[in-house]
């Protein structure tokens, strides 16, 4: 099975077979050649609710969350997040990229919260570092203001709200 | 004979377990009590009885005081324990406490008064002759009032609800231009969470160190202290990392802080385990009050290991009428005591990470504990505060207790949320943490890009080839559905081709 993926800006080319016994995983950074893998499935196992995985002499603990697109890889005490894609997602996502807007034309949840309070209305004009509302998670207040100067198009919140990470809160257009 | 039949524990999270583990060591009932977001949180699981007490903002459910009363007196608690933060510095509840016959275990109502509204305590320790910080003295109503202030002592300042604590409701001001916002949030804060608008504002000590000393005293007119714990390791004003001793405090300082401590609790006739927070300057070894917590702190534990005394089942026995069960002579510093507060947070950004816990492995072995109501699959709730853990380890030297915690944190498997497991390991890994030199600005200064840091000894193919073989299993699982979804007979064909 082919995927691309992307690591930390780095973009790889991956390819995976299984066997019964093993994995074999062919890895390609771009601009370097194919790395191949050999695998065990003795050295990839499901113990407890987690992989052991190990790797060239080493010993992980790992725990992948994710699906589709966006997996998360934890192992010795942090993570790091891997976008995958296979043809057709691929496909997708670059005609996603080619409408996009080039500024930041909304004001997005970066975690689970509450609204507290609300400064702007439709139709304000805001500067660059203004306050544009208050939102609360864990007991601590955020504020979170206008990166540049905008035109507040829609409020898709009201005070008192519960959002999720990545919930529009607020829609931009050019002043 | 128990020093009480039942407790209820008005509190959630490690500190009800705590809690309970005390009462059950005593042979005293337990009473847990939880929202509707915490019906699967640990501490409900532990406790002997458990009771359903509202919806998920605390000020619904932790700090409903009538209902926490109702419920001490449907399940026949003769006790509180209030633990940290919600109502363990709330003089209406103390007093209702009381008014229903129910043991509150904490300091007396006078007590809490005296130290828990910041203003009138800083103007009482600065009258019983502690050396105290030069700010507004006293509540700051309005903005123009603030700026008065702020250009009077100079930046940079610190504003403050008056009744607040742990971090929240507080502002440091470096700008001009930031005093307005931070001053209105404040406000905001401490509205929301203690109920109360006034903020006051003082002179924000460049450098220091935050070092506190534990002070303990009974019913019986006995006040002791157990020497001091440093929690300079701080982030949004709030401590991540204590250590006890401090390796900053001089012998003499040492003993001098401890005895103003003594003296400032049998100035108040203090009950229970109190703390008392000075701001140290490390170059002068000078110290000022900053606070006192009239409560039992989430930093303990350190103390607890160090000198060998269970102040949980202190405050009980205190509580019940006790006198102290050590004199100051019998305690004595052992070895070295750390604790890391492990939160469900980004390690970079600070930023709350609540959801679903996937894996747990707490670590184990010689000379540490795990204080933690973390488990797997359970939902880390946005309602309440980010930490989910407290690790402590001990040391008969600094660095072995240093050492020990590195060894603890690496053997810490939490995944499906963020955590800041790898933001103490880099702590505990920097020079100035190691020297013992840190101040609270610590984090602040070193700590902006940490990222470059984390992972540095492992290779991008463990993360990718992780990620492949979960992402084609992911795709293979998805094609055996379609492939038992499809029709009997496409089924039976394919056999029988099988077959020939």
């Amino acid at each position: 099975m082919y995927f691309e993926a992307e690591l930390k800006g780095r973009k790889y080319k991956v390819d995976v077979t299984e066997h019964r016994l093993s994995w074999k995983i062919s890895l390609q950074e771009e601009g370097k050649d194919w790395v191949h893998h050999d695998i065990s499935k003795n050295d990839y196992k499901l113990a407890e609710q987690y992989v052991s995985f190990l790797f060239q002499g080493k010993s992980y603990l790992i725990d992948v969350v994710g699906s589709d697109t966006e997996y998360n890889v934890f192992t010795r005490n942090s993570f790091r997040s891997i976008k995958i894609f296979n043809d057709e997602m691929l496909l997708h996502e670059s005609l996603k990229k080619g409408g996009a807007f080039g500024g930041d034309m909304e004001l997005k949840s970066g975690m689970p919260g509450k609204i507290i309070e609300i400064f702007v209305k439709e139709g304000d004009i805001v500067k660059a570092n203004k306050p544009l509302l208050i939102m609360e998670a864990m007991k601590m207040e955020n504020e979170m203001r206008a990166t540049r100067d905008v035109k507040i198009k829609e409020i898709k919140v009201k005070q008192g709200d519960a959002v999720e990470t990545g919930a529009v809160l607020i829609k931009f257009e050019e002043p | 004979m128990a020093f009480f039949k039942k407790i209820l524990i008005a509190n959630r999270g490690e500190i009800a377990i705590r809690i309970t583990r005390a009462c059950r060591e005593l042979g005293i009932g337990s009473v847990a009590v939880f929202s509707d977001a915490d019906r699967d949180s640990l501490h409900v699981f532990l406790a002997d009885e458990a009771y359903h007490i509202g919806p998920s903002p605390s000020k619904e459910s932790y700090l409903n005081y009538k209902k926490v009363i109702e419920v001490a007196k449907l399940s026949g608690a003769d006790a509180i324990h209030p633990g940290y933060g919600f109502l363990s510095e709330n003089t209406t509840f103390a007093r209702a406490c009381v008014e229903a016959g129910i043991t509150f275990i904490g300091p007396t109502v006078e007590n809490i008064e005296a130290m828990g509204d910041k203003i009138s305590a800083k103007a009482l320790m600065k009258k019983a002759g502690v050396p105290t910080v030069p700010g507004s003295d006293g509540g700051v109503e309005t903005v123009e009032a603030a700026v008065a202030v702020a250009e009077k002592i100079g930046l940079p300042v610190i504003i403050k609800a008056s009744a607040g604590g742990g971090g929240k409701g507080m502002r440091i001001v470096r700008k001009m231009d930031e005093l307005e916002s931070a001053f209105r949030a404040c406000r905001s804060e401490g509205q929301n969470y203690f109920a109360d608008p006034t903020v006051y504002i003082e002179k924000f000590i460049n450098d220091p160190k935050h070092i506190e000393i534990q002070v303990f005293g009974d019913k019986h007119g006995n006040h002791v202290h157990l020497f001091e714990r440093e929690c300079s390791v701080q982030r949004r004003n709030q401590k991540i990392i204590e250590e006890s001793p401090s390796p900053s405090v001089p012998p003499e300082v040492r003993m001098k802080m401890g005895e103003v401590s003594v003296k400032a609790a049998k100035q108040i006739n203090y009950v229970g385990a109190g703390t008392i927070e000075f701001i140290f300057d490390n170059k002068t070894k000078e110290f000022y009050f900053m606070e006192m917590n009239t409560r039992l702190q989430v930093e303990h534990p350190i103390t607890e290991i160090v000198t060998g005394v269970d102040l949980v089942r202190e405050q009980i026995a205190v509580a019940a009428g006790k006198p102290l069960s050590f004199k100051q002579e019998d305690i004595k510093q052992k070895g070295h005591a750390i604790e890391a507060r492990i939160c469900a947070e980004d390690p970079v950004t600070y930023k709350p990470s609540p959801g679903v816990i996937r894996a747990c492995r707490h670590p184990q072995g010689p000379f540490m504990r795990v204080d933690s109501y973390a488990y797997p699959g359970y939902n880390v709730p946005i309602f309440y505060d980010p930490m989910i853990a407290k690790l402590i380890t001990w040391g008969d030297t600094r660095e072995e207790a240093i050492n020990r915690m590195q060894r603890a944190l690496t053997e810490f498997v939490l995944t499906g949320i963020k955590t800041n497991i790898v933001l103490h390991k880099t702590i505990l890994d920097h020079p100035t943490f190691r020297d013992g030199t840190y101040t609270t600005q610590f984090i602040e200064k070193n700590f902006e890009v940490i990222e470059p840091q984390l992972f540095k000894d492992i290779e991008d193919p463990v993360f990718l080839i992780a990620a492949a073989i979960t992402a084609y299993n992911d795709r293979k699982s998805k094609d055996v559905r379609q492939l038992n979804v499809s029709s009997t007979w496409r089924r039976v064909g394919r056999k029988l081709q099988l077959r020939t």
